[in-house]
């Protein structure tokens, strides 16, 4: 019988103990494993969702993004501009305002307006009708349309709130050309969307001004960023990956500082778990592992039997706690995601492999720590005297 | 001491002493002992409780150290080995048969005596061959399946028996074999390590019982850590 299999018979041989033992690993690795999903997940989920809308490198004003950063003005001429550069495929303007929307005789829904320029290439995908095709078109989501009791070839007159908030422009009449998708909606966001030029016609300004401007890149986004910052040094081009560093930087370092303490929290529990099992199951077999030692088992073997024994309890517990953990992770990326303002398709709880190479090194770092104090106690043991009380008492 | 001049010896203890270092003041358990157990004998040490029977026992057995003087196994200083070295000659050279069996609970008989072959290296094949003759030899092949919470006491200690000689040993150290057994239990052991050493294995036997002791070819009287009388019959 390997040393394997011998741990092994010593643990079902104290089913109860063990199986506590495994079920204790199990829910605290389950909480290890979301602590671990927890601390990249927001940033993973952002930097896909960047990804899904398509472009790779994003022009603003200031460093920060995404963030209430000056407009930028005469954007169409910056788009041409970027749009000629050979590492650059296309390029749009991206404008965002509040309008206020009503159908003839109904009520008058609040909106976020974005208004797009430049390329074909939209933030947006449509599940129903179609995209903007003609002047004075727009898309809603599908709150926005249910709110509005509207559908695709419906009128609406649109009443927008641009910056300078000065102006007063007139309500204009907008058709609903279809139902899109926003990658970035919150459950309760009322969002719709038009052209550049529709929405400055709203606005009663001039076409031109842009909260950022949306790249695709040629295939290497570092070049297009760089690029672009040295044709407009007085601007900051950042790829999604730099725009995610900004993000990690500004405000989703709680939630990694909250995984690593709870992370540290649960694997010390996991620890002094194992630690008082073994600890107490060694104790209550002195006589026996004195035994073996005299029948000439060296203190290799024994330790490595106590050894195995932590081994088994982890990966079994181990084992058990990543679905568990799957399941707690979902449920509690609900709870989350029930926050205001949070789009409907970020995640918390976002799984990476890298996640689990961590999740199995702590853990098993936990089952060789925790089996240190009673290897010690069967490495140190003295046989003989051992021997002599185990017959006296 | 050579190989030469006493080939048949296994053990010799040269002037050993054993002196525990207890809060009260040094307790000499063994004191400045010699004896020599040569191959084949049957050896019985008995005496008062704390007389150091069992202490002697375990230095012979090399579980424990002299504090002073030489142990020679096969004309060796064991004395001097490190713990890796000790535990492959207690695997290989020494058995031991506790009054308290210590057979492993989760294991069956048959791998109780397997335990000592695989740790020793034996193929599983001839450990299988060798497992069934042992508990053959024992009587208790028709229990080989069996946990030891399914044996009886005399049952469980003939499975240690067994298991003390899996890897051949040339000498059989017994402390107290009989002593949670009744008379008639205890009387088939104790014919049962008389067979044994027939066979060929020295056999040292520390009792309190006098029926056991007097199966011994040799009765060590000790007290206070010295042998105080030895009988030869």
């Amino acid at each position: 019988m390997n040393v394997l299999g011998f741990a092994w018979r010593s643990l079902v041989r104290q089913p109860a103990r063990s199986t506590l033992g495994i079920l204790g690993v199990a829910a605290v690795g389950a909480l290890l494993f979301d602590m671990l999903l927890l601390s990249q997940g927001l940033l993973l989920s952002m930097r896909g969702l960047l990804d899904r809308m398509g472009f790779d490198v994003r022009v603003v004003s200031s460093d920060q993004f995404p963030g209430p950063g000056p407009d930028l003005d005469d954007a169409q001429t910056l788009a041409a501009q970027i749009a000629g550069l050979p590492s650059v495929r296309s390029v749009v303007t991206i404008r965002s305002e509040s309008a206020d929307l009503q159908r003839a005789g109904g009520e008058s829904v609040r909106v976020t307006f974005l208004g797009v320029g430049g390329s074909t290439v939209r933030p947006w995908t449509v599940v129903s009708g179609r995209d903007i095709a003609a002047d004075r078109e727009l898309v809603l989501n599908a709150y926005a349309a249910e709110e509005l009791d509207a559908a695709p070839g419906d009128a609406v007159l649109v009443k927008a709130f641009c910056f300078p908030e000065d102006t007063a422009p007139p309500q204009q009449t907008f058709r609903i050309a279809g139902i899109a998708e926003f990658l970035f909606d919150a459950p309760d966001t009322l969002g719709a969307a038009t052209t550049a030029d529709d929405l400055a016609l709203a606005c009663a300004q001039e076409a031109g001004k842009a909260d950022f401007v949306a790249v695709v890149s040629a295939g290497d986004p570092e070049a297009a960023a760089a690029a672009i910052s040295a044709q407009h040094p007085d601007l900051r081009a950042m790829t999604n990956e730099q725009a995610v560093g900004q993000l990690q930087q500004r405000g989703f370092t709680y939630f990694r500082q909250i995984s690593t303490v709870l992370s540290t929290v649960t694997v010390s529990f996991a620890l002094l778990l194992i630690t008082v099992l073994l600890t107490v199951s060694v104790n209550q077999r002195l006589g026996e592992v004195a035994a073996l030692r005299a029948i000439g088992f060296s203190q290799r073997r024994v330790v490595l039997d106590v050894l195995c024994e932590s081994v088994l309890i982890v990966g079994i517990g181990g084992g058990l706690s990543l679905p568990l953990g799957w399941l707690l992770a979902q449920w509690l990326d609900g709870i989350l995601k029930r926050m205001p303002n949070i789009p409907v398709q970020l995640h918390f709880f976002v799984f990476e492999p890298n996640a689990l190479a961590v999740h199995a090194l702590l853990l098993g770092a936990t089952a060789i720590l925790a089996a240190v104090y009673p290897m010690r106690i069967v490495a140190r043991l003295p046989i003989a005297a051992t021997l002599r009380n185990e017959t006296v008492s | 001491m050579t190989n030469a001049v006493y080939h048949d010896t296994v053990l010799f203890a040269d002037r050993v002493s054993r002196v525990f270092q207890m809060p009260a003041g040094p307790v000499v358990a063994v004191r400045d002992l010699t004896l020599t157990i040569t191959q084949g004998e049957h050896a019985a040490i008995r005496g008062p409780s704390g007389c150091g029977k069992s202490t002697l026992l375990h230095m012979l057995g090399c579980v424990d150290t002299p504090t002073s003087g030489r142990l020679l196994f096969d004309g060796h200083d064991v004395t001097t080995l490190g713990d890796r070295a000790r535990s492959l000659l207690r695997l290989r050279q020494i058995g031991f048969v506790f009054q308290r069996f210590f057979l492993l609970p989760m294991l069956t008989a048959a791998e109780n005596v397997e335990l000592p072959q695989a740790e020793a290296g034996v193929p599983k094949a001839e450990r299988a061959r060798r497992t069934f003759e042992l508990l053959d030899y024992v009587g208790l092949a028709p229990r080989a399946g069996h946990r030891p919470s399914q044996l009886s006491g005399g049952e469980m200690q003939r499975v240690a028996i067994a298991r003390a000689l899996a890897n051949r040993p040339r000498l059989l150290l017994a402390d107290e074999p009989t002593g949670e057994l009744d008379q008639t239990t205890g009387e088939q052991v104790a014919a049962l390590l008389d067979r044994v050493n027939a066979d060929g294995t020295a056999l040292v036997i520390v009792t309190h019982d006098p029926a056991l002791a007097g199966r011994a070819r040799r009765i060590l009287t000790m007290r206070d850590g010295r042998i105080e009388h030895e009988a030869t019959q």
